[in-house]
């Protein structure tokens, strides 16, 4: 049998994958590493750029306040002034617990794997509004650039220290590009912003030794995967099923590799049923197959919101893989 | 060109700098101050359909609906207070639980460019709310809900039900967002659902139309 590691390079290779891959099992994820402060349920906080969340109990997860009052950057021409990178440097102290569990992987076995949030694109929208972010690039197309650049710096100051402290094998890295059913900007407005400061941060953690770049946008984004690909990306996490996945393997295969296609969406709710969540998984699998595929909820880590749905679907994920191979 | 197709075309295209000089000069010229509206809510139609057709995104619908609102604010002083155009009011939210608001933001521009008057209730509205706002508002001809969440999806059923028990008349109820389709807005009694906002326009124009 092949390690999880070896069987998802074989899948994404196109070789022989001796079971579909199952979700995350590839990637240790070491979400003990410093990197900024994150609210709880029940708490609001604001982190070190100044941001403020507000996660109230009965809700799925955080929300950024973007009143007059809290709002970060309320005019994009005045950016310096506001907009300030928090250090990267963390104590020996605080990365003890990440090393550790570094330490515990056994890298034949898995990727140890550097986790980074909020990506560029997302950074723009929690510091000033997903309307403003989005209205910059035609009103103030200069000072987006400039900002894009600043944050892409601190991305990179950060990936230094990380790769530094663990070496990481892998980058889990979220930047959502889209909604449902297409992608937040157009293609050719997403070339001119995103993929040069892209292709330096993905280029910077690869000449680095990082081997696998896994970008999450559980959205439509199958107008960009052609840039994802210019960019370095090595899987997309969280291709919704709305992307025509199947396709887009015929198409990118080899090129790159899609992981989701089992919208959280839909089967991640109160009522879950794994009978329910086994035909979407077998859906997925027979769709899509077993190579540049790998099936998994598209939710951004390796968790659900209901207790019990990731655990199912890898259960499913198992089942189809007796099945097939 | 004239005059007035300009204003048309700058709306579309989002020329946010150039809008309210052009359509100061379409009043120059002399074209009524209803004619010149008429032209950026068909430039907004086109918009709308263009974003539902994927042939643009979101920030090109952000600055075409700027483009009219700056136009708009030119035009007025010079407006009848009741214009033909006027759809009547909308009462809008996101339903409760539910913080997403960009789907509903940009729906609101599109029913706003097609002449409704809106009001917005913000996000993580509770039913009662929607209620008390069809109370207070004259004129309401729309009530539109969005939610994002599928955990959200009872709070909409809840809303859509409370709306409809609660013995008001007179308007119709929309609703929308990623989790919902046509099947569950019929299975909660709503009267339209769109997929996005360009079609939203189109929808709300025929419900209240058909009233
Ligand atoms: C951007 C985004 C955010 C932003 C929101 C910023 C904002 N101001 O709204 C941020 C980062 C803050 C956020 C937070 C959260 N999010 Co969120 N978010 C998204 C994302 C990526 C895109 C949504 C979006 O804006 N789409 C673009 C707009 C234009 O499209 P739209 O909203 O669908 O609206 C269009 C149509 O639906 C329609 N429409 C909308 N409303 C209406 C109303 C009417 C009447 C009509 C006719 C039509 C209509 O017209 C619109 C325009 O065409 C989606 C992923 C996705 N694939 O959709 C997740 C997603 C919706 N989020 C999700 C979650 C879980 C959350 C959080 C709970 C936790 C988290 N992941 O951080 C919190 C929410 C807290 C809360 N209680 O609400 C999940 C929901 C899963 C589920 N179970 O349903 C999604 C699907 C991601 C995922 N797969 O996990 N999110």
């Amino acid at each position: 049998m092949l390690t999880k590691r070896q069987n998802l390079m074989e899948a994404i290779r196109g070789g022989n994958p001796d079971r579909f891959v199952n979700q995350y099992e590839f990637l240790e994820i070491i979400l003990e590493a410093p990197l900024r402060t994150r609210p709880k349920p029940g708490e609001i906080i604001t982190n070190e750029w100044g941001i403020t969340f507000n996660w109230p109990k009965d809700q799925l997860g955080p929300f950024p306040v973007h009143d007059d009052e809290h709002i970060v950057l309320k005019d994009i021409t005045k950016w310096r002034d506001v907009v300030s990178a928090p250090s990267v440097e963390f104590s020996d102290e605080s990365w003890a617990p990440a090393i550790e569990h570094a330490k515990a992987v056994d890298r034949k076995d898995k990727f140890v794997t550097a986790f980074f949030a909020s990506g560029t694109f997302e950074m723009t929208h929690m510091l000033m509004g997903m309307e403003a972010a989005m209205m910059n690039l035609y009103e103030e197309p200069e000072y987006m650039h400039e900002l894009i650049d600043y944050l892409t710096e601190y991305e990179i100051r950060y990936a230094r220290q990380i790769i530094d402290r663990i070496q990481p094998d892998a980058v889990f890295h979220h930047d959502d590009w889209g909604g449902q059913i297409a992608s937040f900007m157009s293609p050719e407005m997403f070339e001119e912003f995103y993929l040069e400061p892209y292709k330096k941060a993905y280029g910077f953690w690869k000449d680095n030794g990082v081997e696998l770049i896994v970008h999450h946008s559980d959205s439509y984004a199958a107008n960009l995967v052609p840039y994802m690909i210019d960019m370095g990306i090595d899987i997309w996490q969280g291709v919704m099923t709305t992307n025509n996945t199947p396709e887009l393997i015929r198409e990118y295969g080899g090129q790159i590799s899609f992981m989701g296609e089992i919208d959280s969406g839909v089967v991640d709710c109160k009522d879950w049923k794994p009978e329910i969540i086994a035909d979407h998984v077998e859906n997925a699998c027979r769709r899509c197959g077993k190579h540049y595929f790998i099936p998994c909820l598209t939710q951004g880590l390796n968790v659900s919101s209901f207790p019990g749905v990731y655990e199912a679907v890898s259960e499913a994920i198992d089942g189809m893989s007796r099945k097939t191979f | 060109m004239s005059k007035i197709e300009e204003v048309k075309s700058n709306v579309e295209a989002g020329k946010t700098k150039l809008i309210s000089g052009l359509v100061q000069e379409a009043l120059d010229e002399g074209y009524a101050a209803n004619d010149i509206l008429q032209a950026m809510i068909d430039g907004m139609g086109t918009v709308g359909d263009k974003f539902s057709a994927g042939t643009i995104f979101v920030p090109e619908m952000l600055i075409a609906a700027k483009a009219m609102s700056l136009g708009v604010d030119v035009l007025k002083p010079h407006l009848a207070k009741e214009t033909s155009i006027s759809l009547g009011t909308c009462i809008i939210g996101t339903v409760q639980g539910d913080l997403h608001d960009i789907g509903k933001n940009l729906v609101t521009m599109m029913l706003e460019s097609a002449g409704f008057t809106m009001v917005d209730l913000g996000v993580d509205v509770p039913a009662e709310k929607f209620i008390q706002a069809v109370k207070e508002n004259e004129n309401v001809k729309l009530v539109a809900c969005s939610g994002l969440l599928s955990t959200t999806m009872p709070a909409m059923q809840a809303t859509v039900e409370a709306l409809k028990e609660s013995g008001l008349s007179g308007f119709k109820v929309i609703v929308g967002g990623a989790p919902v389709t046509q099947e569950f807005a019929d299975k909660i009694g709503a009267d339209a659902y769109a997929p996005d906002a360009g079609s939203a326009a189109v929808k709300a124009r025929e419900l209240v139309n058909s009233l």
